[in-house]
């Protein structure tokens, strides 16, 4: 007899990708040349020998690759892979591997390693692939802009052609032709000023008889849209066919990066959610407005089933709300007839954040230009009744707290509501800043940005470096805890169904929703997206790098969580909530999950020390 | 039991008294390995199948070996082999699964004891509830080939009940058995009965239990006892 007899590890590495795929015989001789290491947390890290490279099998604990700047690379867990970068390439180990848990490892010569790799073609791509992927995952954060298939920088033709404007637009002709593309950049001394394309020669060259010697600046189309590199693919869409565009000049910061056509886009296949804009805005009546939003928990499953990030999720679900929102108000327009002043149309609380998921309240107002004489004011009443319950028919639940625009408590002129906040920032007390909070994440769907920023340039010039008001909104953000109990195990709750679960939006996001507000109106932060929050903050200073790209994983890794969840309680039919069961988790997502709320804990802490020390 | 501080001494004492060269090698590589750490130390982590548990009476079914060298064990020297017995292995198979038909092809129960004696050849035995194994070992050496000899080994059944009396005044019935042991330290569930995964599973846990102990640096002389 021989080592085929150990049972347990056969069978373990039959089941596991990708030694499932080897015959039995190499299976076999695998295991007869594992050997077994235990790890403990107390170790700090895997000591990786230079000169021994191995494979390593997790086969229970939990462990975390980190580069050489200590950037998290992966989290691995039972049946997770590590070491074979350096078997495949080659080179020297420039990754560590932190034990978060004790565990067990199998370890595997780079002898047999080769040698499966060449008895099975699907164990050897299955490697290659991995190493693939862990260099593009090397500096996450960076990463995720660039790698994620729905951004902008995925589609986009690399250096774009730039001409200066002073170049003869014939010039710019032959240098389209031979690089046969359909538009240009014009810069002027480096920075972008405008664009030429092919509509613009015939247009504007051709039909107005221009000459091929004139500068290129007189046939541009000057100080076009443009997107930064950072955007979806689905926000470059969004930005064309609002304004009937091809191209999009693509910038990081003031530098052209390159141009996005819509032809680049049609290629990158059609896109659900904005088929399903395009749908909102070809509806001619609210009933039939009400009859596409039905379509709107379809498009999440699909979004969340395609494993977007969560982040991207709520940025498109909102621009679904924010669709859906500015049809009824053309739509109750053209009963009502024009307004009689100015107005914007605010979204507060998860649709101001851009961070809408499944149920959704409403959480709207009206900002008027003016005081509004009885007749205006009439007309904006019957407007927001007509919208705000177009919303609830739509889907989205009336607000309990009833912060809408059909409230006349949130519908009044930019002065009013200027005071408003004025008066919850001079006297911050506990309550009212509870309910205000959700006021200050806000953000126009309809009317003019003039306005709004009127407001929002006030709200800011009163919140900037106000330490009592700062000192009452941290206090208030530190109510609630994160679910952290001793030794670190969860602190369960009940909802109302009796099922135990931890409520990952009030005891998660929430929480860093709430941290990064503090922080942004601290700042004077235009952003309200939590995310864009912590970047602004993070490239300000007013956090430091690490504990901000903490603070953005955790809040994305939350929140993917819970939307996750979601999709979890919408295939087995139950009702959609925010409560997560620990149990069903594995051992390492429960470390990853007890790991962002550390996160969120440590946060928290930060700031109680930078804005509550002397109150 | 022996007092740690007599081990050296007393293994000295013991092996100028054997006749058998092997036998005596045997347990002067083990005096050395007294003062090694674990991870110096080469093991052999073992379990046996016994038809009972009367040392005198009843009879080794199987033998299962896992060699434990720097702290890594290594499954390239696992091995287990099937042993010879008189009679039938009657009710026991019901815990074992070893029947009397696969018996057919098992070792001579000397072949088996000349078998062990190579692989336990300078490595420090491991087993879970040692004293039971090595009262097999040692009764069977002893009527095969003639040795009396003293065996130093790391019992994790100990290990564990030491470590849990630190914490716990009473030991619940059960919580000492390998499966258990295991589970408080996270290792998997495998499949209990089987010399050679037991032999896994005992290896397996004290790397666990040497881990929680302070690492693969503790000395040999902290873990093993002396069965004698």
């Amino acid at each position: 007899m021989d080592a085929s007899e150990i049972q347990p590890l056969t069978q373990f590495l039959r089941q596991l990708v990708p030694f499932d795929s080897l015959s039995d015989a190499s299976l076999l001789a695998c295991v007869r040349h594992l050997s077994v290491a235990y790890y403990s947390k107390s170790m700090g890290h895997v000591p990786l020998d230079e000169s021994h490279p191995r494979l390593y099998i997790v086969r229970s604990g939990a462990f975390e690759v980190r580069d050489e700047e200590g950037e998290l690379v992966d989290r691995l867990g039972e049946g997770d892979f590590f070491g074979f970068p350096s078997l495949l390439s080659g080179e020297a180990i420039s990754n560590k591997v932190a034990i978060l848990e004790d565990g067990l490892v199998y370890q595997l010569s780079p002898d047999m390693f080769n040698s499966l790799r060449q008895e099975s073609r699907e164990f050897d791509r299955f490697f290659n692939r991995a190493f693939a992927k862990r260099l593009r995952h090397q500096g996450r954060f960076k990463a995720k802009e660039l790698t994620t298939t729905n951004r902008i920088s995925s589609l986009m033709t690399g250096s774009p052609l730039t001409i200066d404007c002073n170049h003869s637009i014939r010039q710019a002709a032959v240098m389209m032709r031979d690089a046969r593309v359909s538009s240009l950049l014009v810069t002027d001394h480096h920075k972008l000023c405008g664009i030429l394309t092919d509509r613009d020669l015939r247009n504007r060259v051709l039909a107005e008889g221009f000459d091929g010697a004139l500068p290129v600046h007189q046939a541009m189309t000057r100080n076009p849209v443009t997107i930064g590199a950072g955007a979806l693919v689905f926000e470059a869409m969004l930005a064309m066919s609002e304004r009937n565009i091809h191209h999009l000049p693509v910038l990081d910061g003031d530098t052209p990066v390159g141009v996005i056509s819509s032809t680049d886009i049609l290629r990158s296949q059609g896109s659900q959610p904005l088929m399903l804009i395009g749908e909102i805005e070809r509806q001619k009546d609210v009933a039939s407005l009400i009859s596409v939003s039905k379509k709107i928990p379809e498009l999440l499953q699909s979004l969340i089933s395609a494993d977007a990030r969560a982040e991207e999720i709520g940025r498109v679900l909102t621009s679904v709300t924010d669709a859906l929102t500015r049809r009824l108000i053309l739509l109750n327009q053209q009963i009502l007839g024009q307004a009689p002043m100015a107005f914007c149309w605010l979204a507060f609380g998860s649709q101001g954040r851009q961070d809408q998921a499944a149920c959704s309240d409403q959480d709207n107002g009206l900002l008027l230009a003016g005081e509004p004489d009885e007749h205006a004011a009439g007309y904006f009443e019957a407007l927001s009744r007509a919208v705000c319950s177009g919303l609830d028919e739509c889907g989205y639940r009336f607000c309990p707290g009833d912060i809408m625009a059909q409230n006349p408590k949130w519908r009044m002129s930019l002065e009013r509501w200027q005071q408003v906040f004025d008066n919850w920032v001079r006297a911050p007390e506990p309550k009212a800043l509870m309910h205000a909070s959700i006021f200050f994440d806000m953000r126009p769907v309809f009317g003019p940005q003039s306005l709004f920023d009127a407001l929002q340039d006030k709200v800011l010039a009163g919140t900037r470096d106000n330490d009592i008001f700062l000192a009452g909104m941290a206090g208030n953000s530190l109510t609630e805890a994160p679910p952290l109990g001793f030794f670190r195990k969860f602190v369960l709750e009940r909802d109302g169904s009796e099922v135990k679960g931890i409520d990952l939006k009030h005891k998660g996001n929430a929480l860093i929703n709430d941290i990064a507000r503090v922080y942004a109106l601290s700042a004077g932060i235009k952003e309200v997206n939590t995310a864009k929050r912590i970047r602004a903050l993070m490239e300000l200073g007013v956090i430091g790098r690490k504990d901000a790209l903490n603070l953005a994983d955790a809040h994305e890794f939350i929140a993917h969580m819970r939307l996750a969840n979601q999709g979890v309680q919408h295939r087995q039919g139950q009702e959609i909530s925010n409560y997560l069961k620990p149990q069903q988790l594995s051992s390492l997502v429960r470390h990853q999950l007890r790991d962002a709320f550390k996160v969120v804990h440590d946060a928290q802490s930060g700031l109680r020390l930078k804005f509550m020390r002397s109150f | 039991m022996v007092s740690r501080a007599f081990l050296r001494p007393r293994l000295w004492w013991r092996s100028r008294a054997l006749d058998d060269g092997l036998a005596r090698n045997f347990v002067d590589s083990q005096r050395v390995l007294l003062s090694a750490t674990a991870e110096m130390a080469p093991m052999l982590a073992l379990d046996l199948e016994m038809t009972g548990l009367d040392p005198g009476r009843d009879q080794i079914l199987a033998i299962g070996v896992v060699p434990i060298d720097g702290g890594v064990i290594q499954l390239q020297g696992a091995e287990s082999v099937l042993v010879e017995i008189q009679g039938s292995v009657g009710q026991s198979a019901v815990i074992h699964g070893i029947t009397d038909r696969e018996l057919h092809n098992a070792l001579p129960l000397a072949d088996a004891m000349n078998w062990l004696m190579q692989k336990m050849r300078g490595r420090i035995l491991v087993a879970h509830h040692a004293p039971l194994d090595l009262a097999f070992i040692r009764a069977n050496m002893s009527r095969c080939l003639g040795i009396s000899m003293p065996i130093l080994a790391i019992d994790t059944l100990a290990l564990e009940r030491q470590r849990l009396l630190r914490v716990h005044e009473v030991i619940q019935e059960g919580s000492l058995r390998l499966g258990a042991s295991r589970q408080r330290y996270g290792l998997p569930v495998y499949d209990a009965h089987n010399a050679l995964t037991d032999a896994l599973s005992c290896a397996e846990l004290l790397l666990a239990q040497l881990a929680a102990i302070g690492g693969v640096r503790t000395r040999i002389d902290e873990l093993v006892t002396l069965c004698d």
